[in-house]
């Protein structure tokens, strides 16, 4: 029952850190502060790189006798 | 980096400066207590000081006094930083692949990888300087469009043959890709065996208001071809998205539509190119009230579902159609219990920015789960507001209507106004479209009705449906009791600019005070939010000799911002 209860209480302890923690992540906005300054810039720099098709290849079709239609 | 270096950058990051006067003020314990406990009064928040500089980023969040701080704390940022991980579960089927298919969207699309994890940020440019049942009430419908987002992804990453090597599955075959300005409405009689998804809604429209970055990229690439620069940026960024090979390719078909001009006809053009898949392209009218154009609309949309049946070999199915259509009525009569209290009363709880971007959400997208039960949230919070007769936005001095597009850059420029100047944007445009209700006792009133409903779409109601409709501006003015008017001048839409004129005269005519705000939809370069901000300083103080109720939210860089 004793190692019970101080498992409970070493759970509160951690969970009341993680909270509190967690409020320090949101009060002084660290969270925007890693998008902004660190996550964007790799986003950025990988999309920039990305090796893309040249859409503009894609072939199109051309209806014949487009006049007969009229 | 050196010491000094780091103190700086620690100063520039964490440090709220105080104001000259306060610097030399003897220390008031009764009323930091005070402060603590309820959060500064509105006149002495000095918001503005707590950006850094050009980011928009926080030095801190603002303290809006023990409950209202430990509300958006607990209920807005860690229940939504918890619900999109769970939404992307949900609707990921709920296996481990969900993680999976949204780690590859996450990395293969621009729209996604640098855009969608702000999204917490969005909530706080829309919530700022809010307090009590505004803030909660505007928070859910924020949630919604979260979650709505989140759907939308994850059902197109789920079939996206660009994420699973070029492999079509099954559920590929069951979506229909539509333009954003198709109404959702369109695809009901087939939501039993489809799912429909609006293939730029989320790559392209919602992005924009999230982080405004992401959208240059798709303008700059489809003038990089040489098409040119002058037509609506919004079309320029959603055939940019092809041009950037940045679409996720999760359907047979393609339905699109010249809603809202000229603009979206060659979105469609350049679609059916670079898609080369069938495509259905269903117009809508300009002069839409017209009564000779109603035969035809109604075709149109005939025309469509039988596209559908034909691309997919479904049947058209009339209880599906009436379920939806009625549960989306249900929607329809809560937001006009809404305009009854905003229009009528001071207990209205819901932010203008919040209120402009759900209500073109939802009616765009069509009848979906999240709306009923956000709906539901709300309904509460008003019945509360209402029965103890809660003032909400108490600090207003104008109410405003807001006409014609807004800057998607910058549509939380009516908490900024609020703050700032105590100009409360009770209305906006976009709000008012697709009033219609949905008959459902026949099939040929169904069919009127959603006709109606497909022609008061975004944009062509009271932007380029005629003149009639651009000016009904002065009879919501009077039904919302505004005594101002926002007038957005969207620099590129030649249909506005046409009658920039004829606001000119009326609201001279009138005796109305209009503010002039230019910009170019999704693209912050050519109007800046801090140019929309000048214009509106320069009006306030100039012609009606106001005082800012937070002076530090006068003059702010926020050029970098999300």
């Amino acid at each position: 029952m004793k190692i019970l209860g101080k498992f409970i209480f070493k759970l509160i302890k951690i969970a009341v850190f993680i909270y509190g923690l967690l409020f320090v992540v949101f009060y002084y906005d660290l969270d925007g502060k890693f998008m902004y300054y660190i996550w964007e810039p790799l986003m950025i720099k990988r999309f920039d790189n990305m090796k893309r098709p040249d859409t503009t290849l894609t072939p199109y079709g051309m209806r014949d006798n487009v006049s007969e239609d009229f | 980096m050196n010491l000094t270096d780091i103190k700086n950058t620690y100063r520039k990051l964490f440090v709220v400066e105080k104001a000259p006067e306060d610097k030399n003020k003897p220390k008031d314990l009764k009323k930091a207590v005070k402060d603590f406990w309820y959060g500064k009064p509105h006149e002495e928040r000095r918001l503005g000081a707590l950006y850094v500089e050009n980011t928009g980023l926080y030095k801190h969040r603002e303290w809006r006094g023990v409950k209202d701080t430990m509300y958006y704390f607990n209920m807005i940022w860690l229940y939504n930083y918890g619900h999109m991980v769970t939404d992307i579960m949900k609707y990921g089927g709920g296996t481990p692949k969900a993680l999976v298919d949204f780690t590859k969207g996450l990395l293969r699309y621009r729209w996604m990888g640098q855009t969608y994890l702000t999204a917490i940020h969005w909530f706080d440019r829309g919530m700022e300087g809010m307090r009590g049942e505004e803030m909660r009430a505007s928070a859910w419908h924020y949630r919604a469009m979260v979650s709505e987002t989140i759907r939308q992804f994850m059902e197109m990453f789920a079939s996206d043959k660009k994420l699973h090597g070029g492999e079509a599955s099954e559920q590929w075959h069951k979506n229909i890709a539509h333009n954003e300005t198709v109404s959702g409405s369109v695809f009901y009689p087939f939501r039993d065996v489809l799912e429909d998804i609006p293939l730029e809604m989320i790559t392209y429209f919602v992005s924009v208001h999230v982080n405004s970055h992401t959208v240059l990229n798709y303008i700059d690439a489809a003038q990089s071809i040489g098409l040119p620069a002058d037509p609506c940026p919004m079309c320029q960024a959603e055939y940019g998205l092809f041009i950037e090979d940045d679409y996720p390719d999760y359907s047979p078909v393609m339905v699109t539509t010249n809603e809202a001009c000229d603009g979206s006809v060659a979105t469609s053009v350049l679609q059916d190119w670079f898609l080369n898949r069938p495509l259905y392209a269903m117009p809508q009218p300009m002069r839409y009230d017209d009564p000779l154009v109603q035969k035809h609309c109604q075709k149109e949309i005939e025309g469509c579902w039988k596209f559908i049946e034909d691309q997919f070999g479904v049947k058209f199915d009339w209880d599906q159609y009436v379920k939806y259509a009625q549960s989306f009525n249900k929607l329809t009569e809560f937001e006009w219990e809404k305009w009854d209290v905003d229009a009528n009363t001071n207990y209205y709880p819901i932010s203008s920015v919040a209120q402009a971007l759900y209500r073109i959400y939802y009616s765009q997208d069509g009848d979906r789960p999240i709306w009923h039960e956000i709906d539901d949230h709300v309904k509460r919070i008003m019945n509360k507001t209402v029965k103890n007769k809660i003032v909400c936005f108490p600090k207003t001095r104008h109410r405003a209507i807001a006409w014609s597009c807004a800057p998607l850059y910058y549509s939380h420029w009516t908490t900024w106004a609020y703050n700032c100047w105590g100009i409360n944007c009770v209305i906006n445009m976009d709000s008012l479209m697709f009033d219609q209700y949905l008959r459902t006792d026949t099939y040929e009133h169904a069919l009127e009705d959603l006709g109606w409903f497909n022609e008061k779409a975004p944009m062509r109601a009271m932007a380029v449906g005629g003149h009639e409709h651009i000016l009904s501006l002065f009879d919501y003015m009077e039904r919302f009791h505004c005594d101002m008017v926002i007038m957005y001048d969207q620099l590129q839409c030649k249909g506005m600019q046409g009658i920039h004129g004829v606001f000119e005269d009326e609201f001279r005519k009138r005796d109305i005070h209009a503010i002039w705000v230019p910009h170019a939809l999704p693209d912050k370069r050519t109007v800046s939010r801090q140019e929309i901000r000048g214009l509106i300083n320069d009006y306030m103080t100039t012609v009606m000799h106001e005082e800012p109720l937070d002076p530090t939210l006068v003059d702010f860089d926020d050029s970098g911002s999300w």
